[in-house]
């Protein structure tokens, strides 16, 4: 195996097809539990189906994905998603306050839950009484971020998170991963960015017109000690 | 003969309003003029065999003959919503199934109750109102969740990743839908008399029935329309919703003609229409005033 802990999720020859073009290409590869796993390639290499097969948003034609060896589909989808959440690039709200938006995953979250989350995705606590509606593009990526962690995930995956975000809200997001990883949880992340690959990833796929076309491992993360 | 009836003779002089719709649209170079005329011989055409067969029915066929009309009438109106909902998984079934329960609960619930007599003359043209409720409401119903589920797969997937369910991640559109959906039918009951007056009641007093008396086929006309409205897109609603997801609570995809048009759909700035989805304003005016038109043309 590579950077990282045992073999957390395996694809065998996954094969995505959509509206006849060919998404994936029998992509084998694993990914590491314990980890950050960074996916790299051009636009419209398969990255966000690769990332979408991890928690059955998307479902491969041919092939299969495991979990800890078990193929997803003989897994509870719900749990599934409960354990392995998905923040997509363009940061989507649900509701109308931040309060709630915390809570739109996870009902029984106390103010002070709450509080915290927004703390680790670097956000002040007097936010939760705001609106969503007056957000910017970074807090709402970082309020997103701590909406997918109140369900109190093992595995982060993280669609393009800081393409369209200032440095601080980027550098934000980085931390919140780093620290994920430090606690034990595993983040796979979809970058464009090869310096932040570098700063966070410990190991690389690199995808090109739906092939994978390496796989190796970046450097060991460097992780500072916080709870998941 | 009812003196309130118009003759033979009088249907045909009334085909000078006809040619002077034509004359309008020949002078003001409208392109119009042969339209209007095969509309006008078609509705005559149209009109004249419903008659003819109408006739027969109450003469010959009975009860049964009017439950075989309401049928055909319910598959006919079912094809009209599936089509207006183009691209929505198992539209046919859905329109047709909304359509099909809607009339029978509330041609059952009248009959049952005695509100109408079970005569072909009565149950034929009381059904065919209900059919027409009913399938403006799931036409309306549908054409609504397809635009929701294509426009709001980035909300409703972000929902799916917290681990919801689909039916818990896509009921803010479903109750959006329902509301819509509903609008004409209510719209119409509180403006009932007001703006205009409505056709069973024209229709019974030009029959020479009492005011008073047509008031009340018209009163049982407009709540069983509501309740007609209301089945229709309740089932509409429970059974796209159902057929818009997979068993993995994975949203189907849906043609592109009616999906975001960037790209998969996916990664579209939609922070703004979550915002008012979630505040309750996301009425596309479009789609309202679709929806109010069909009331209009009730």
């Amino acid at each position: 195996m590579t950077a990282g802990g045992p073999v957390l999720f395996s694809l065998e020859r996954v094969t995505v097809r959509r509206g006849g073009a060919l998404v994936l290409d029998r992509v084998t590869c694993q990914i590491p539990g314990g980890a950050c796993t960074a996916v790299t390639g051009p636009s419209g290499a398969g990255k966000t189906t690769l990332l979408r097969l991890l928690n059955r948003l998307e479902e491969p034609d041919v092939g299969r994905v495991c979990l800890e060896g078990r193929a997803l589909p003989d897994l509870d989808v719900l749990a599934l998603r409960r354990r392995v959440a998905l923040v997509a690039q363009a940061p989507v709200l649900l509701t109308s306050r931040v309060l709630d938006e915390l809570r739109a995953g996870r009902p029984d979250l106390t103010e002070e839950q709450a509080a915290a989350l927004l703390d680790r995705v670097s956000l002040p606590a007097q936010m939760l009484t705001r609106s969503t509606a007056g957000l910017s593009g970074g807090e709402a990526q970082r309020l997103c971020l701590a909406r997918a962690l109140a369900a109190r995930p093992e595995v982060l995956l993280l669609d393009e998170p800081t393409s369209a975000l200032d440095a601080t809200s980027a550098h934000a997001v980085e931390q919140v991963a780093t620290s994920f990883v430090g606690a034990g949880g595993s983040v796979v992340l979809v970058s464009h960015d090869s310096g932040q690959t570098g700063r966070i990833a410990g190991h690389l796929l690199v995808l090109r017109a739906g092939q994978l076309t390496s796989t190796a491992p970046v450097q060991p993360t460097t992780s500072s000690r916080e709870d998941r | 003969m009812n003196p309130a009836v118009p003759t033979w003779e009088g249907v045909v002089a009334s085909l000078a309003l006809v040619a002077l719709a034509v004359a309008i649209a020949w002078r003001q170079r409208l392109h119009l003029a042969r339209e209007i005329t095969v509309a006008a011989a078609r509705a005559g055409i149209q009109l004249v065999a419903v008659g003819a067969v109408l006739l027969l029915v109450f003469q010959h066929a009975g009860l049964a003959g009017a439950a075989g009309w309401l049928t055909v009438m319910v598959v006919i109106a079912g094809q009209v919503a599936a089509r207006r909902a183009r691209g929505l998984p198992a539209a046919l079934p859905v329109a047709t199934t909304a359509v099909a329960a809607a009339t029978a609960a509330t041609m059952g619930t009248l009959l049952v109750l005695g509100v109408i007599s079970p005569q072909p003359r009565v149950v034929i043209p009381v059904g065919g109102m209900v059919v027409s409720g009913a399938m403006v409401a799931a036409a309306v119903t549908l054409t609504r969740l397809r635009d929701e589920a294509a426009t709001a797969r980035p909300a409703i997937e972000a929902r799916l990743c917290l681990g919801l369910p689909a039916a818990q991640a896509f009921a803010p559109h479903l109750h959006t839908a329902l509301r819509t959906a509903l609008i004409p039918a209510i719209d119409s009951t509180k403006t009932v008399g007001l703006i205009s007056l409505p056709g069973a009641m024209t229709g019974l007093i030009l029959a020479g029935v009492s005011p008073l008396t047509a008031i009340r086929y018209q009163i049982v006309v407009m709540w069983m329309l509501l309740a007609a409205a209301a089945l229709a897109a309740l089932t509409a609603a429970r059974l796209a919703g159902r057929a818009l997801f997979d068993d993995a609570h994975r949203l189907r995809p849906l043609p592109a003609a009616t999906a975001t048009p960037t790209g998969n759909g996916r990664k579209s700035p939609c922070l703004e229409l979550s915002r008012d989805q979630a505040e309750g304003l996301s009425y596309p005016r479009r789609v309202l005033a679709r929806a109010r038109s069909y009331g209009h043309r009730r």
